[in-house]
């Protein structure tokens, strides 16, 4: 494996596909596809969405259904690597989120316009609910932390926000990840952009439709690998790559030519020292949108082939916004160190458009090195490479 | 890292030439706005819409909203005003901001309520992700590094100008543009004199530390161009930003620059200053908000650069703090930025004079 400075010691998720790794594991490979209609808030739009079923009662944050997921994960990410007492540790915390960032609560903001006169419980949790900050504050992390809000590229870039803390020598160990919950205000902007499917999603498909929402938490424990070694660890997962690039195109729509996410990719290559070729398995944004996927397509093809495998696990987990890249990092280390990777569910008929075919089943894959990327709104491109010993 | 260029947009104009001026003409009464809501008219430092009435620049982002244009102008004339030529491919962004495009939020709100689930806007719900601001900067300038929004309530500023040095010494970028932007509409005033309180006055009186003096919300946006290249043109350098480690270099600084602003009790700001070192804030040209200590440093940028000093615009200091109290030239080598959160955690920028 090439020489890495930065391991992934823990892991932890938490989506409608499972809570925790191995049980999410188990249902990707009886290709579950935990969808249902909406039934944590109220609304008129009807279509399927990917809903945590349950959030064990230890990690709930009153009214912060984002925070809850994050913590959860975060217990689970921490747990695995035996990371508890952080005395004397310089750990950052560096996580993305599109909807805990804003102050969208649509009561607060009702009873303002009506009345004047809203409850102010309601900022305090807003600003006491920053995500980075919460999590800095719950583990008494001391080093550096941010929030990034990058919609729907935050936890991919969150991912590499650490990565780049961690190889300057800013911190010791990177809590790093993202986390997001359905909420009300994304289903309706992303309805009214008409890409939200009625039916399940259906990435790289030909009679692709749409994307589903999801929620979620993805979190990584990033390391050094000396700081590993003090805490007598070892892990042969680790990022060796990350790159992002902006489009420069539109507040919406990929570039068609897709030069952002290329130059992504190929700056996550060469940082990490690898060639194309060596890539053994993609782990692909795929929304299942019109324009996401034939764009993306159309880049992984025309870097790594048309016999790349490649997947998109938003078919288990719906599209989770700014927790997407963190669950999808974990995805693809899972997929690094158990040597298969799953279905790409949703996925039947190749077009003709698209030069890559995902997986239809669940595959055996050989080699050390993985790629995991996210698109975004804004025009964001970010990619993920990861490596195995 | 040296800083190159700065772009400011605040309520007293638009361009480093007019905050120097600012700077050097002290304080001016903001403006006041009705609440309708509560039916209240407060002082609000706002910056005035004629100032971000670029047809040129922002022609291409007519639906965009006031936070993104602000953010527009200000990475622009960061760039120009570094006279650099910078490499679009290896330049990044990162914008940092406390509530985001909060009022765009808000209006996506009135459109649920309004017209119906179904019957939103999708343009407006676009404008109001965090990094619809950053997008616009992407496109109107041309930039394809990464770009990056990012938020939080203590220390947005000096965390994000950490990322940016992180990002050069790790070879990211040869050059970034770092900086914040935050807005303050009608519900963002409500929830301002709600929570703090405002003088109606319209002054924050940033040396009255403890008990404080009621702040004054301010909304605007600076950017700063920062590399490793040393040009001429170049402010200063920006070599140590610490946290939780005390106030930097044992060396005394020429002048510490706080960013007290009403907000918060000021009793560490008392607690750890020099009285052998002046102390500066200029709050009051530009109004409290989380992201002001971006503001303070852009002052004191030009303070070493014009190897000038600048008297604070509000100088009531009940507590007889050694005062920054005239504007004049002054040898300035070094200025730390100070900031402090309600846990009286620290923050120091060190801006030091550039050696050529």
């Amino acid at each position: 494996m090439k020489n890495s400075e930065v391991l992934i010691t823990g892991l932890g998720v938490i989506s409608a596909a499972g809570r925790g790794l191995s049980v999410t594991l188990d249902s990707f490979k009886r290709v579950d596809r935990n969808a249902g209609p909406v039934s944590l808030f109220t609304t008129s739009l009807e279509c399927p969405v990917f809903e945590v079923r349950q959030i064990p009662a230890g990690f709930i944050v009153e009214k912060s259904r984002t925070l809850s997921l994050a913590l959860c994960a975060l217990d689970e990410a921490m747990d695995s690597t035996s990371l508890g007492d952080l005395t004397g540790l310089r750990v950052g915390v560096s996580i993305g989120t599109t909807v805990a960032s804003q102050l969208n609560d649509l009561e607060f903001y009702r009873s303002y316009r009506q009345s004047g006169n809203a409850p102010m419980e309601v900022v305090d949790r807003y600003i006491k609910g920053n995500i980075a900050e919460f999590i800095a504050r719950k583990i008494s992390a001391r080093g550096p932390a941010l929030t990034v809000v990058n919609a729907c590229s935050s936890g991919t870039d969150a991912i590499g926000m650490a990565f780049s803390w961690l190889k300057t020598g800013l911190c010791d160990i990177a809590v790093a990840g993202g986390a997001d919950e359905l909420s009300l205000i994304p289903l309706c902007g992303f309805s009214s952009l008409g890409i939200v499917n009625q039916s399940l999603c259906s990435p790289f498909d030909r009679d692709r439709r749409g994307l589903n929402l999801g929620e979620g938490a993805g979190i990584l424990i990033l390391e050094t690998e000396a700081s590993a070694k003090l805490r007598g660890k070892s892990s042969d997962l680790c990022i060796l790559g990350y790159g992002a690039s902006a489009d420069a195109y539109h507040l919406t729509a990929p570039r068609p030519d897709g030069a952002g996410l290329e130059a992504s990719i190929n700056k996550a290559l060469a940082e990490a020292g690898i060639g194309p070729g060596e890539i053994c398995f993609v782990n692909a944004h795929g929304t299942g949108t019109t324009d996401n996927d034939l764009v993306e397509g159309k880049v992984l093809g025309r870097m790594f082939g048309p016999d790349l495998k490649v997947l998109s696990t938003k078919g288990f987990t719906g599209h989770t916004l700014g927790a997407a890249g963190g669950l999808e990092a974990a995805f693809t280390a899972a997929g690094l160190s158990e040597g298969w990777i799953p279905s790409s569910p949703g996925f039947r008929n190749k077009d003709d458009d698209i030069p890559i075919t995902p997986v239809k089943e669940e595959t055996r894959i050989k080699g050390r090195y993985a790629v995991s990327t996210s698109l975004a709104f804004g025009g964001n491109n970010a990619a993920l490479l990861l490596g195995r010993g | 890292m040296n800083l190159l260029g700065i772009g400011i947009i605040f309520s007293g104009g638009r361009g480093i030439g007019r905050y120097e001026d600012a700077l050097k003409q002290g304080w001016q009464q903001p403006v006041e706005y009705d609440i309708p809501r509560i039916q209240k008219r407060l002082p609000v430092y706002a910056v005035n819409n004629g100032d971000i009435a670029d047809k040129v620049l922002l022609k291409k982002m007519r639906r965009a909203d006031k936070l993104s244009k602000m953010a527009v102008l200000a990475a622009s004339d960061a760039i120009k005003d570094s006279g650099v030529d910078i490499n679009k491919n290896r330049t990044g962004i990162i914008l940092s901001t406390a509530f985001g495009a909060h009022q765009t939020t808000f209006d996506f709100l009135d459109n649920i309520i309004d017209y119906g689930e179904a019957q939103v806007s999708p343009t407006i719900f676009s404008n109001s992700v965090h990094n619809a601001a950053v997008s616009y900067i992407t496109s109107a300038l041309d930039i394809t590094g990464p770009a990056l929004t990012v938020t939080r309530f203590s220390f947005p500023f000096q965390s994000a100008l950490q990322l940016a040095q992180v990002w050069l010494l790790d070879g990211r970028c040869d050059s970034v543009l770092v900086g914040v932007a935050d807005e303050c509409g009608e519900v963002m005033r409500y929830i301002f004199d709600g929570k703090l309180g405002t003088a109606t006055d319209g002054k924050v009186r940033p040396f009255h530390f403890s008990p404080t003096s009621p702040p004054v919300p301010g909304e605007g946006s600076v950017f700063f161009v920062v590399s490793w290249k040393s040009p001429e043109k170049a402010y200063c350098r920006i070599d140590d930003i610490a946290f939780n480690e005390g106030l930097g270099p044992n060396e005394a600084s020429d002048i510490d620059l706080i960013d007290s602003d009403g907000t918060i009790d000021g009793t560490a700001y008392l607690k750890a200053l020099s009285p052998t070192v002046p102390v500066a804030a200029y709050s009051p040209l530009f109004g409290s908000l989380m992201t002001g200590s971006a503001f303070n440093c852009a002052a004191g940028a030009l303070m070493i650069k014009k190897q000038m000093q600048y008297a604070g615009p509000i100088l009531e200091n009940p507590h007889n703090v050694n005062l920054v109290d005239v504007s004049r030239p002054a040898g300035i080598d070094l200025i730390r930025s100070i900031g402090y959160n309600c846990s009286a955690e620290s923050a120091v920028i060190c801006l030091r004079k550039s050696r050529l």
